[in-house]
């Protein structure tokens, strides 16, 4: 149990730090800037509990914002995918797959894996660029943003599977 | 309530997932200023259109009170009106505080006037037909203004104390020393005051006035307030600085004096003056205005003769005065006033 709590630190500390360091100052075309802190929900396992869930992508969002200074903005995008990734991923997933699978491209499948990632992602950059924005009169350059940061995060995020997974297979062949 | 204690329990994570929701947007209203100004201004919108369509609700039933507020005002405001036209309607002249009611006093307003050449003058639209001449004193309900110099049938043009060839005798309010206010090109509220002696016990913000000694105005007028103390160039009297009360530049209803004048003493001058040019007329003239002694009270009379002796009066004055600029002196006769000054 502790295992669990502990790699899902490892993991949140890891990608703070590139989120932070790396991924804050991408600003393609000015404005879009992927938050890869996402990740961080996208690989909760089916039937974990949702409390858990919604926590985690509580405190996910909560170190976003103290380090890139957008109070409360990521903490509550973040809160919302933690309550919609299960949703999603009963909806997205394979009749025979396990109770507790781990989604991944493996278990999904590609394209469905890249649909589930996709989806959360549009949600979490959809709020997050709308409470940053907080009006519909740019409507056209949130929507440029929110679509283009949720591309870019989504690919990126397939990026760090394929890395993990090819690592575990490494690991598991060694 | 087990029901309910289940349904809690069941929809457990709902209540988490608010509450977690509710803390980041209470971070993002009170630590982002623009969405906060954002929030509140769209809360007070909502809430100003809402009071809006109360308020549009409410005020018809006070209506009634308020008619009857707006209808007694209404009727103090007209009384207000009706006691307003009968006072202009008894003075539609406005008056300059120091003048006694027994001067006839013509309104006049300033059509034109320049106040920064060296030589200013006031164009005003009344002239000859409204009776007046040259040499009357105009004044304003602030103090004076300067003196008639040449009058068309509907206009005149005033010589105002802002203009180097101005000399008008005046006196200091509390001592009554005499002396003549001139100007100095520049400040169109500054003048100065030559020939007080030294003597004279002179205090700063004394005011200045008219002294009666020229026919033009009559004593006690007030033109300025002493502002300093210098001394003039040959250091045998003062030269006060003194700041006129006429503000020149927004100067608009001026009022001439037109019954102050009087021929009679301005030819007894002249003849006394220069009595080898004085010819059998003149005199001849002066027996009967003396004979038949003029009144203020009859302005009728007085306006009269000027008209009659206008021409003969201005013409000489002309001739008779080499030592005064080209322009015919504008002022009453300084030398006349000045000369008891130079004696002291």
């Amino acid at each position: 149990m502790s295992s669990i709590y502990l790699s899902r630190l490892f993991r949140l500390l890891i990608l703070l730090f590139f989120q932070v360091l790396v991924f804050n100052h991408i600003h393609l075309l000015g404005y879009i800037t992927p938050l890869v802190m996402g990740y961080m929900i996208v690989c909760f396992r089916r039937n974990a509990s949702r409390i858990s869930i919604l926590i985690w992508g509580f405190i996910t969002g909560l170190l976003f914002d103290i380090f890139s200074n957008t109070a409360g903005m990521a903490s509550a995008s973040c809160t919302l995918i933690a309550m919609v990734q299960p949703l999603i991923l009963n909806m997205l997933s394979p009749r025979d797959a396990a109770d507790d699978f781990k989604p991944s491209y493996l278990t999904l499948g590609f394209w469905n894996y890249t649909f589930y990632t996709f989806l959360l992602m549009l949600i979490l950059h959809g709020t997050f660029y709308l409470l940053d924005a907080f009006t519909l009169a740019d409507w056209l350059l949130t929507c440029t943003a929110i679509l283009g940061s949720s591309v870019l995060t989504t690919i990126l995020i397939i990026f760090i599977e394929l890395l993990v997974h090819s690592r575990q297979k490494k690991k598991h062949h060694a | 309530m087990r029901a309910l204690i289940d349904l809690i329990i069941q929809k457990k994570h709902w209540f988490v997932f608010i509450l977690l929701e509710v803390i980041s947007l209470v971070f993002l209203f009170s630590h982002n200023g623009y969405q906060k100004s954002v929030y509140f201004t769209t809360a007070n919108d909502v809430v100003g259109a809402t009071y809006n369509v109360i308020s549009g609700i409410t005020s018809y039933l006070h209506l009634k009170e308020e008619n009857q507020a707006l209808e007694a005002k209404n009727e103090q405001l007209r009384k207000k009106l009706l006691d307003m036209q009968r006072l202009m309607a008894q003075d539609s002249v406005k008056r300059m505080p120091a003048l006694p009611l027994k001067y006839e006093l013509v309104p006049a307003q300033v059509v034109n006037m320049t106040l920064h050449k060296a030589n200013n003058l006031i164009t005003i639209n009344k002239g000859e037909a409204d009776g007046i001449r040259p040499e009357m004193g105009v004044v304003c309900s602030q103090g004076v203004v300067g003196i008639v110099y040449m009058t068309s049938r509907h206009y005149s043009i005033v010589i105002p104390l802002l203009n180097t060839n101005s000399k008008v005798s005046c006196r200091l309010r509390n001592s009554e020393y005499f002396g003549s206010l001139i100007w100095e090109r520049g400040y169109a509220n500054i003048a100065y005051i030559t020939s007080i002696p030294r003597h004279a016990p002179v205090k700063v913000n004394e005011i200045v006035e008219t002294n009666g000694y020229s026919d033009v105005f009559p004593a006690g007028l007030p033109i300025g307030q002493v502002v300093r103390l210098g001394d003039s160039s040959d250091g045998m009297s003062y030269m006060l600085k003194v700041r006129l009360f006429t503000n020149f530049a927004t100067l608009r209803e001026v009022t001439v004096i037109t019954n102050y004048t009087s021929a009679e003493r301005h030819m007894l001058e002249e003849v006394a003056q220069n009595p080898e040019k004085a010819d059998s007329t003149m005199l001849k003239q002066l027996g009967q205005a003396t004979e038949k002694p003029q009144t203020d009270e009859k302005p009728q009379t007085t306006e009269k003769k000027q008209t009659a002796e206008a021409p003969k009066t201005t013409a000489p004055q002309t001739t008779e005065k080499p030592q005064t600029t080209e322009k015919p002196q504008t002022t009453e006769k300084p030398q006349t006033t000045e000369k008891p000054d130079t004696i002291r």
